[in-house]
Parts: C-alpha cells; sequence; structure tokens
C-alpha cells in the first residue's frame, strides 16, 4: 500500500471494528446461553448460525422480527439489551466512516495521490511552475494554449482553485504545498524523466535562490528558469550551474539600451515578442536630456542603459513609500515638485521616464511633466497589469510592465528556445546589420511577417528525415520552392539552423541557401501563414518533396512500373 | 512494560490457542470439537487481525498476513458447518474432517504468526 490515504482509512476503522466485534460476540453467546421455546413448548437453543443471523440483522436495525420461534421473556430481556449494545457500536462505526469523509488530513492525502497519479499519467515532456500570479499566469495561458503541458504548486489553497476553475485544455494539475520544501518539489514530478523545466519566478530573491539550488540538487537534468535581480544573487546563481536567470531590470535596461542605440535590433527583438515589423513614429526615441523620477533599482537600470549610450540624463530620487507618508498623497505635481523638475530642467528635458514602485505616482508624474513641457516624451513604469487600461488612456508614450516582460521572456525561452537565441545573437550585431534584415523580411515576407520553429526530425519532418537518412542530400533552398510550382519560391526565410552532434552545436545565424540540412537540425523561420502551410506539407509529405527537389511527379506503386506519366500539374 | 505489546501478545497467543483448542481431537468424530470453542476462535481471531492492521513494516504486513489466513480458514470452517447442518441435512464423516482440517491450517498460520510475534520481540532492545 503506497498511499497514504488508505493507511489514515485502515487506522482510524481500527476501534469501531474491534467495538462492532465484541459486541456482536456479546449478543450471540447470550442469545445461545438463555433457553427458548419451539411452538410445541420445548425448550431449544439458538444455533450459532440462527444467533449470527438475528444478531446482524437486528444491530443493523433491519429488524425482520423473531425468528425462528417467538421469544420467551428472558430471551426477549437479552435482546432489549444488546439492542443498545450492538446499535450504538454500529452507530458508533457508521459516525466515524462519515467523520473520515469530512477529515481534513485524509483530504489531504487523497489530493496529493489524486495529484500524483496525474503527474504520472503525463507522457510529454512537461514544466513546473512555482507560484501563481499575474506573471505565471500569462505564462501558463501562453504555453497552454500551445498544447505544453503544466503542473502548478502554490501556497495558497485559494490560487489553486482558481486554476481548476479556468479549465485549462491540456490539463494543468495544481495542488497547493509548501514550495520551498524538496518534498513538494518530489511530488510535482521533479525526479520524473519528462520533467523539462521548473519555473521560479518568486518577489524574493533569496527564496528564489534557494529553490533554484534545491531543483538543481534534486534533478541535475532539470532547466530552471529563476529571476534574479541582484548582481550577487545572480552570481551566485550562475556558480550552481543555473543557465537560465532572469532579471527583469537588466532585460529592460539593455531594451532601452538598444532602443536608442540600435533601434533596429531592438526592433527584431520586439517582433519576435510579437511587435509589427516596423517602427511607428512615436517609438523612436529622443536623443537629448533625459530625466529620470525614482532612482530604486530600476531607475539604476534605466540610468545604466542612458550611461552606455552616452546619453546626458538628470535622476529625481523619488520614493513612492517615503513620499505617500510625507505628503499623505500619492498625487504627485504640488508647488514643491514642479520646483524640483523645473531644477532639473523640465523645460528642455526631451524625455521623462516614470519609474517609481506606485502607479498612481507614476501617472500623476507623467501629468505633471506633460503640464510644464507639452512636447516631452514620455516613458512609465507600470508595475500591475490591473491597471493597464489606465495607462493607456493617459496617452504615455512608452509604458514597461516588468510583470508582462518576464512573462514574455519566460515563455519564449520554454516554447520558442530557438527565438530566444536568435535574440542573443542579434545583440552582439550592429544596426545596419539588422537594418538590412528588416529590409530583407520586408521585402520577401510583406508588412507582418510570422516567425516559427520546427526540429527537422521523424515526428515533425517524415518526408525529409527519411530522405536525409537515406542518404539524399538537400539543401535549405530546396525548402524554400514553391508547391505550386518549383521554380518560384515561398515567402519563406531562415533565420537560424542549428544542429547538434557528438562533435558539439553547431548555431549558423541566417544560414545560406547552399546549406546541406542535417536530420534532426532545427529552423527559426520567417514566413507568411500560406507558406508556412506550404513548408510543412513539403517537409512530411514524401509526393511534394519530391515535386518540390526534381519538378516531376512521384508515381507511385505499379502505375510506376508500368512507366504511366499523368500530365503535370500546372 | 510495554502495555500495547501485552495486549496484542495476549490476543495473538489466545487466537492461537483457541484455534488450537477446538482443533484437538479426534478429526473424524464432531463430538470432540466444540462450537463453542470454534466461536471463541474466530472472535478471538477477528480482534487479533484488527490489533494487526496499521502497522507499517515489514513484519506488520507478514503478521497481517498470517491473521487474514487464520480467519478465512476458521470462516470457512464455520461456513462448511453451518452449510452441513442447515442445508444437506447434517454432518457426514467428509463435511466433519474438512472443518477440523480447515481449523488445522488456521492453527498453522496461528503458530507462524505467534512465532514472528516472539521473534521481534525478542529482537527488540526495549
Amino acid at each position: 500500500m503506497e498511499s497514504n490515504s488508505a493507511w489514515i482509512i485502515i487506522h482510524r476503522m481500527r476501534i469501531p471494528i474491534l467495538v462492532i466485534i465484541i459486541t456482536f460476540a456479546i449478543s450471540i453467546i447470550g442469545l445461545m446461553l438463555i433457553p427458548g421455546r419451539d411452538a410445541n413448548g420445548n425448550v431449544y437453543h439458538f444455533s450459532f448460525f440462527d444467533a449470527f443471523y438475528f444478531v446482524s440483522y437486528m444491530a443493523t436495525t433491519i429488524g425482520f422480527g423473531e425468528i425462528p420461534y417467538e421469544f420467551t421473556y428472558p430471551q426477549r430481556l437479552w435482546v432489549n439489551f444488546t439492542i443498545f449494545l450492538t446499535v450504538i457500536g454500529w452507530f458508533y462505526g457508521i459516525g466515524n466512516i462519515v467523520a473520515l469523509v469530512q477529515d481534513k488530513k485524509l483530504a489531504r492525502e487523497l489530493a496529493v495521490a489524486r495529484f500524483r497519479n496525474k503527474i504520472k499519467k503525463i507522457t510529454e515532456p512537461f514544466i513546473i511552475v512555482l507560484g501563481y500570479n499575474n506573471v505565471t499566469r500569462e505564462i501558463i495561458n501562453r504555453l497552454n494554449s500551445e498544447g505544453i503541458r503544466i503542473v502548478v504548486v502554490d501556497k495558497d489553497e485559494t490560487k489553486i482553485e482558481q486554476i481548476e476553475l479556468e479549465n485549462y485544455i491540456p490539463e494543468v494539475p495544481a495542488i497547493s504545498a509548501d514550495t520551498t520544501k524538496p518534498a513538494t518539489l518530489k511530488i510535482a514530478g521533479i525526479h520524473q524523466k519528462n520533467c523539462k523545466a521548473v519555473v521560479v519566478l518568486f518577489e524574493d530573491d533569496i527564496k528564489n535562490a534557494k529553490i533554484a539550488l534545491m531543483c538543481k540538487l534534486l534533478n541535475k537534468r532539470v532547466d530552471v528558469i529563476v529571476k534574479s535581480t541582484t548582481k550577487e544573487n545572480t552570481e551566485h546563481l550562475r556558480n550552481i550551474g543555473i543557465r537560465h536567470i532572469e532579471d527583469p531590470f537588466k532585460i529592460i535596461s539593455d531594451r532601452l539600451y538598444f532602443e536608442i542605440t540600435a533601434p533596429y535590433i531592438w526592433l527584431l527583438e520586439m517582433w519576435i515578442f510579437g511587435h509589427i515589423l516596423r517602427i511607428r513614429k512615436r517609438e523612436f526615441l529622443p536623443k537629448s536630456k533625459y530625466i529620470i523620477c525614482g532612482y530604486g533599482r530600476m531607475g539604476h537600470a534605466l540610468a545604466s542603459a542612458l550611461e552606455r549610450a552616452g546619453i546626458e540624463y538628470v535622476s529625481i530620487d523619488i520614493k513612492s513609500s517615503d513620499y505617500k507618508k510625507k505628503k499623505q498623497s500619492a498625487i504627485y505635481g504640488d508647488a514643491e515638485d514642479i520646483k524640483m523638475l523645473m531644477d532639473a530642467g523640465i523645460k528642455d528635458a526631451s524625455c521623462i521616464i516614470a519609474a517609481t514602485k506606485d502607479d498612481m505616482i507614476n501617472l500623476t508624474i507623467i501629468s505633471t511633466a506633460k503640464k510644464l513641457n507639452p512636447s516631452i516624451y514620455t516613458i512609465a513604469r507600470e508595475n500591475s497589469l490591473e491597471d493597464i487600461s489606465i495607462f493607456k488612456s493617459a496617452r504615455v508614450d512608452k509604458v514597461y510592465i516588468l510583470e508582462r516582460i518576464l512573462a514574455k521572456y519566460t515563455y519564449n525561452f520554454i516554447a520558442n528556445p530557438l527565438a530566444n537565441k536568435f535574440i542573443r545573437l542579434i545583440h552582439k550585431k550592429d544596426n545596419v546589420w539588422a537594418m538590412n534584415l528588416v529590409g530583407q523580411l520586408s521585402a520577401t515576407i510583406g508588412q507582418n511577417p510570422d516567425h516559427f520553429e520546427i526540429t527537422l526530425d521523424e515526428e515533425h519532418a517524415y518526408a525529409l528525415w527519411h530522405e536525409l537518412q537515406n542518404g539524399q542530400t538537400i539543401t535549405l533552398e530546396v525548402l524554400k520552392r514553391s508547391r505550386h510550382n518549383w521554380q518560384k519560391r515561398n515567402k519563406i526565410l531562415f533565420l537560424l539552423y542549428e544542429y547538434e552532434d557528438e562533435n558539439g552545436r553547431q548555431t549558423i545565424l541566417l544560414p545560406p541557401d547552399t546549406l546541406e540540412i542535417k536530420p534532426g537540425a532545427k529552423l527559426l523561420i520567417a514566413c507568411d501563414e500560406e507558406s508556412r502551410i506550404d513548408f510543412e506539407y513539403i517537409i512530411s509529405n514524401y509526393y511534394e518533396l519530391y515535386y518540390v527537389r526534381t519538378g516531376e511527379e512521384l508515381t507511385p506503386g505499379i502505375l510506376g512500373y508500368l512507366n504511366f506519366k499523368p500530365a503535370k500539374a500546372s | 512494560m510495554n502495555f500495547q505489546k501485552v495486549i496484542s501478545g495476549f490476543f495473538f497467543i489466545l487466537a492461537m490457542t483457541t484455534n488450537f483448542g477446538f482443533f484437538y481431537g479426534d478429526p473424524s468424530n464432531i463430538d470432540y470439537h466444540s462450537s463453542w470453542e470454534l466461536f471463541a476462535a474466530i472472535v478471538v481471531n477477528l480482534i487479533a487481525t484488527i490489533l494487526k492492521l496499521g502497522d507499517k513494516t515489514q513484519l506488520g504486513s507478514v503478521l497481517l498476513a498470517t491473521s487474514l489466513v487464520a480467519d478465512i480458514q476458521l470462516i470457512g470452517a464455520a461456513s462448511v458447518w453451518a452449510l452441513a447442518v442447515y442445508v444437506l441435512g447434517g454432518l457426514n464423516l467428509e463435511s466433519t474432517v474438512v472443518i477440523i482440517s480447515m481449523s488445522g491450517g488456521a492453527l498453522l498460520a496461528n503458530i507462524v504468526s505467534v512465532l514472528l510475534f516472539i521473534g521481534d520481540t525478542l529482537k527488540s532492545k526495549r
């Protein structure tokens, strides 16, 4: 017996069963000892069978009457006594069973057992998400819609109930448990072979580091995605072998840096995250003086980006909690504040960044700044996803939402590892290179290209994989051809090619058309919807692949032997 | 002295001795075997079974298994008796021998159970 629930039941039922056995035994012995009289007045004694039969139906209050013969008064006296004895014993037992059903400990054990079973039944790779909050909810929603299996653990029972109400398909098993304990991670299936990653994005850096270390110790192969906002902590995490560490402030700092110095690199990165492949007019950042309001972790990160980009800036230290305590309000913009902004040079500044921890203060900073300098460019930090509509209507030029950025990066890392690599590689390129790529993308595919990644293995590229295994050489150029006419090209562009063998991993940014494909390689592809369908047909269907390679139809079976050639498809 | 050990030891050994009391005697003659003793053996065996429930150790599960064997054999013997008397119209030699040999099987299981129990007690340092 593996599960604890069975043990709890057995343990709790021991005394009730003992009581029932003993009361039955006493009643049966009494009935057999007391003489009765049959219809003719002869003395008789209950046999064991009669006594057991009678007591069984009496104790359960079924009551078939006095059989085999009507009882004598001594017998009735005894039966009267045993009714109370056995019925009480029986009810005590039933009461215990009812109490067991409501028992919290048992319910908990049953929930754990159910959760375990669900995870054991998952055959595809899955990801453990610790904590259910705004960030992870968005990650879960995106991953779930891609059909990636997820397991959630959160301390809070009400949050787990929320997940159950969400009706995710495929199902997302969830349980409430202490996420800082190894036992919890074990229950969530960290030892399972198909457990791919653990997502740890709590607010508290120390807690994150602790859990990340624990995950690595429990299972070396598992990827841990962990949030860390300080340098020391990040270093510490790297030392224990964690590859993917997310620092939202560093991400924002890099973004701002590229946005100022190399807007096309920024554009490519944003395009990967779903932006259109065009820089809108108001997205070009000014390059003269900046004012940063709020000089916390976010303020520092932005300041370092500006410094790297060589932009002049002034910072005003506003701590949201201190401000609210001092002024008794979250509305920025009294005479003193205005004077501070004027001193910082708001009139000739080109951009103001409101980066405090309080959304209300950020909004009022922006509106005050706009009053003082109507042409100023505004950037605001938004702290909680709930206020998103307010920021939209406040006409802030650019809004940084930490939670959303974190969610998008994590999703990308899990679902689109190649795109993630692509972003890292383009960060090393320059603006001209990126501008050329953007030009190439919009020239071949159009205004709004899509992107996806695929592994060229048997499952995803049946025909191509088999042909490659048979020793055929196929270049990337072949895969660009149109299914409609093999001499035409689909609207398709290969961004990244990755191949892994014993000699290591080979990653090629913008692979050339002449590259020979290896079976099992991975591709990041930019294309439009129609070309994607074409591409997927070609790599998985023998006839389509044969056609685009040779320009001829492959005639299967007996028709091929007869050398029967059907009319070429136009 | 461990009071729980006293209680469980008492019932384990009583289960064996009552079982033996019923089994002892000419196996072809039901007069040597009291139905009261069979009843006592069944009740005490059931109680011993319940006392063995809930022990998660390896030994606990073997003990429970022996008890379950004894229960099944004794209840089987009682059922054969009731069947012979009320359905087949009286005990004959065959049914008598079956009843006694079943209780003999139960006795073996009980002896194993008591040996294991004693062995465990001797091994214990407290």
